[in-house]
């Protein structure tokens, strides 16, 4: 079973992220959001290999170059990755 | 594709913006939205006494104004919404306070509403933090 793994918080700041990438599967993605778009710029997403998506309005928003590693979306996107996923697991 | 969506921060957090985002695009893809549950901070959403600054987006407002357009089952967590001081004019009685700060399209409830729409949507997402 697929999860979608939604972060928000910076992973400068706090341990969400490297939490999420411990539990995170082979099948698994990671949705970068708000603040969690400095995730584009964190070394510990590139050497885990995890699929990696940002929100296109947050990622422009901090000027964060989008590296080949990733793919962002935008609103209508982050609806159809919650389908396309099994389960949604928000890092709140 | 049924969605419950649960939202934990204030009107004032940039993922209160999101969770509105997200519900109306997923509205605009067809889908349904079985129930939007407000819970934690995110009973503020709900709150009819925000006065948002005039430079920053009403995001209480375009709380309201998608929920009544679309005529949603919004549901406040009633625990949740009493210790914040977020009441209906039943609650208000009941507990004598002076103001009321909730009326339609939004409701008090339980928890047990969460659990309700998860268990009739295919996707729960949840919406909290910064």
């Amino acid at each position: 079973m697929s999860t979608l793994h939604v972060v928000s918080h910076s992973p400068f700041t706090d341990s969400r992220l490297d939490s999420c990438l411990r539990v995170c599967g082979s099948d698994d993605a990671i949705l970068l959001c708000g603040d969690g778009a400095y995730g584009l710029r964190h070394p510990a997403l590139l050497t885990k290999g995890v699929k990696v998506f940002v929100l296109a309005e947050d990622s422009l928003a901090r000027n964060l170059p989008l590296p080949d590693w990733a793919d962002c979306v935008d609103y209508p996107g982050f609806v159809q990755l919650s389908i396309d996923y099994d389960k949604v697991n928000t890092w709140l | 594709m049924k969605f419950a969506i649960a939202l934990f921060s204030a009107a004032h957090a940039p993922s209160s913006r999101r969770a509105l985002l997200f519900a109306q695009a997923a509205l605009a893809g067809g889908h349904e939205i079985v129930r939007l549950f407000f819970y934690q901070d995110g009973v503020y959403s709900a709150s009819n006494t925000i006065v948002a600054p005039q430079d920053e987006q009403d995001i209480a407002r375009q709380w309201r104004e998608f929920v009544s357009a679309h005529q949603l089952d919004a549901v406040v967590c009633i625990a949740a919404a009493l210790r914040r001081g977020v009441l209906d004019s039943e609650e208000a009685a009941r507990y004598q306070r002076s103001a009321v700060n909730l009326e339609a399209p939004w409701e008090l409830s339980g928890l047990g509403q969460l659990h309700d729409a998860t268990q009739a949507a295919d996707r729960l997402i949840c919406f909290g933090g910064p």
